[in-house]
């Protein structure tokens, strides 16, 4: 599903970012990236929804070699997957409703369907009694969980997330952990950067952990967690 | 589909417009006087030009003779003369009728004996020319022909006219192309502007593959409208200005070829609302490409 072959990424300004990255998640893989702040973990996410693009190396989504995608291809590419983030990036003067069918809307998507896979999306992150109410309404977890419903309302095959228990307390953060976990079982991909530690410790899921801008160690294979 | 999607674009457009009002209102206002520049200086040269084709046709050569021809040398000299290629009409004013025509426009009938008998007056052909830009031509020919002392024609009044109106098309090109040149600067600013109030949203519409052209077309759409409404601004003021001015002219100085060709007054007009809309789409376009790279 995902595949990035000696990758590298070296920003304008000479950061050396990312160094001669291989990895390989298959369909319907669970994987966190871990590492220290700095290390590329963002980096890295944003050459699979390609915010960025490779210095070297082959990025190749679901078939789709990132590297030789045309600008105008890059949208197409782009409704494959689905990427949430830390701050939730929820427009503030639409209700919940709103925020997760504009997603769909500017996909050209029409009335009726927007509104049934609009329900439906709540409906799954537990959000359909809410759907009226504005985002500075919600609790964080809430807002975190429309922006998951949005990342998903287009049913990707990917869901990437960057530190989306960042700004949230335990509970809510936990909460957002089983609605991904759901999400994966329902056979969506997932990757997930984050410094929750003890999140990747309880939910024994591969853990990637990147450092200085390389992978040095990988727990693909392996039953439990690694070391951290 | 289609039509959901274009309640959203037009939304968006007129939400924007409204929410930078002022700006909104900026940008329009010069188009309007860029549109309304650009309208007076076409139909002012098409004007000019008028009237110098009008002058041009109405150009005359006088042919002064030399010495005495006889009756019949200068009536010979004449059917030369209107055997002459690009000649439309020669007419004849012998020294006899020259003096006539002055007493005639002095008052007076005793030029001859007031000048001691002596007829000052040379015999004058006048010709004209089928076309005015065969009249130089034609009067370098004759200045050759043996007895002719002296030949006159529009020489200069033309050539300030037409120098006139070059220096005029220039000038008017120059004041036009700043004008347009500014409302470019505006509707952009007015457009960068709400790009930026909007920079979330379009982050979004990035985010989940919302295509370039569909983050596009609301800005487009709010080009659009404010180059239309400038033009249409323009359109009123130009039009009603130009037939007022034809009214005025038409009454009071009827000697003045204006141009009331309603065809022509009517593409004037179109020429501007494209340009109006023109100046809207590539205003947008230029400062949305920007923020739309991938
Ligand atoms: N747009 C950019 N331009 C230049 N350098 C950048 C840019 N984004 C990141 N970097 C640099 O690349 C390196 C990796 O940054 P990245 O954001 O990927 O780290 P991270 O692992 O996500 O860190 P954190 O855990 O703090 O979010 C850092 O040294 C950072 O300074
Ligand atoms: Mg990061």
């Amino acid at each position: 599903m995902i595949k990035l072959k000696n990758v590298s990424k070296i920003y304008p300004n000479g950061a050396r970012a990312l160094l001669n990255i291989d990895l390989e998640i298959d369909k319907g893989e669970f994987v966190f990236l871990v590492g220290p702040s700095g290390a590329g973990k963002s980096t890295l996410i944003k050459l699979l929804y390609r915010e960025e693009i490779a210095t070297r190396g082959q990025v190749i989504i679901d078939n789709i070699n990132l590297m030789r995608l045309k600008p105008r291809e890059v949208p197409l590419v782009r409704r494959n997957i689905g990427v949430v983030f830390q701050d939730f990036k929820l427009l503030p003067n639409k209700t919940v409703f709103e925020n997760v069918a504009f997603a769909q809307q500017v996909l050209g998507k029409n009335k009726k369907t927007v509104k049934e896979n609009t329900l439906r999306t709540l409906e799954l992150v537990g959000l359909d009694r809410k759907m009226a109410s504005f985002p500075s309404q919600l609790s964080g977890g809430e807002q975190q969980r429309v922006c998951v419903a949005r990342a998903l309302v287009n049913r990707p095959k990917i869901l990437i997330a960057d530190e989306p228990t960042g700004n949230l307390d335990m509970e809510n953060a936990l909460g957002i952990m089983e609605l991904l976990d759901q999400i994966n079982k329902m056979g969506t991909t997932v990757v997930m950067a984050t410094h929750a530690l003890h999140i990747v410790d309880m939910m024994k899921k591969r853990v990637v952990r990147v450092e200085a801008g390389r992978i040095v160690e990988d727990s693909k294979g392996e039953a439990s967690t690694i070391g951290i | 589909m289609a039509f959901d999607s274009a309640r959203y674009i037009l939304l968006q457009a007129l939400q924007s417009l409204k929410r930078n009002i002022w700006l909104s209102l900026a940008s329009v206002l010069t188009v309007t006087i860029s549109l309304i520049l650009l309208g007076s200086a076409v139909l002012f040269l098409a004007n000019t030009a008028q009237v110098a084709k009008t002058f041009e046709s109405q150009l005359e050569i006088a042919v002064f003779l030399e010495k005495d021809y006889s009756r019949e040398q200068l009536s010979d000299l004449q059917k030369q003369l209107e055997r002459m290629e690009g000649v439309a009409s020669v007419v004849l004013t012998t020294r006899e009728q020259a003096v006539w025509q002055f007493e005639e426009t002095m008052g007076s009938d005793s030029l001859l004996e007031d000048l001691g008998g002596i007829n000052p007056f040379p015999d004058k052909f006048t010709i004209t020319a089928t076309d005015a830009t065969l009249v130089e031509g034609i009067a370098n020919k004759i200045m050759a022909i043996e007895g002719v002392s002296k030949v006159r024609y529009g020489q200069g009044i033309l050539e300030k006219l037409i120098n006139f109106t070059h220096w005029l098309r220039w000038v008017g090109i120059t004041v036009v192309a700043a004008f347009s040149f500014a409302s470019l600067l505006l509707i952009s600013l007015s457009i960068k502007t709400n790009v930026n109030s909007r920079a979330k949203e379009i982050q979004i519409m990035r985010l989940v593959g919302a295509s370039n052209a569909f983050i596009r077309w609301p800005f487009l759409i709010e080009g659009l409208i404010i180059g239309l409404t400038g033009a249409l601004v323009a359109i009123l003021v130009v039009g009603l200005g130009y037939s007022w001015l034809l009214q005025y002219i038409v009454t009071t100085l009827a000697f003045i070829p204006v141009v009331a060709n309603q065809q022509f007054i009517i593409n004037v007009l179109l020429l501007m609302l494209l340009s109006g809309m023109a100046m809207g789409a590539v205003a947008s376009l230029l400062s949305v490409r920007a923020y739309l790279k991938f």
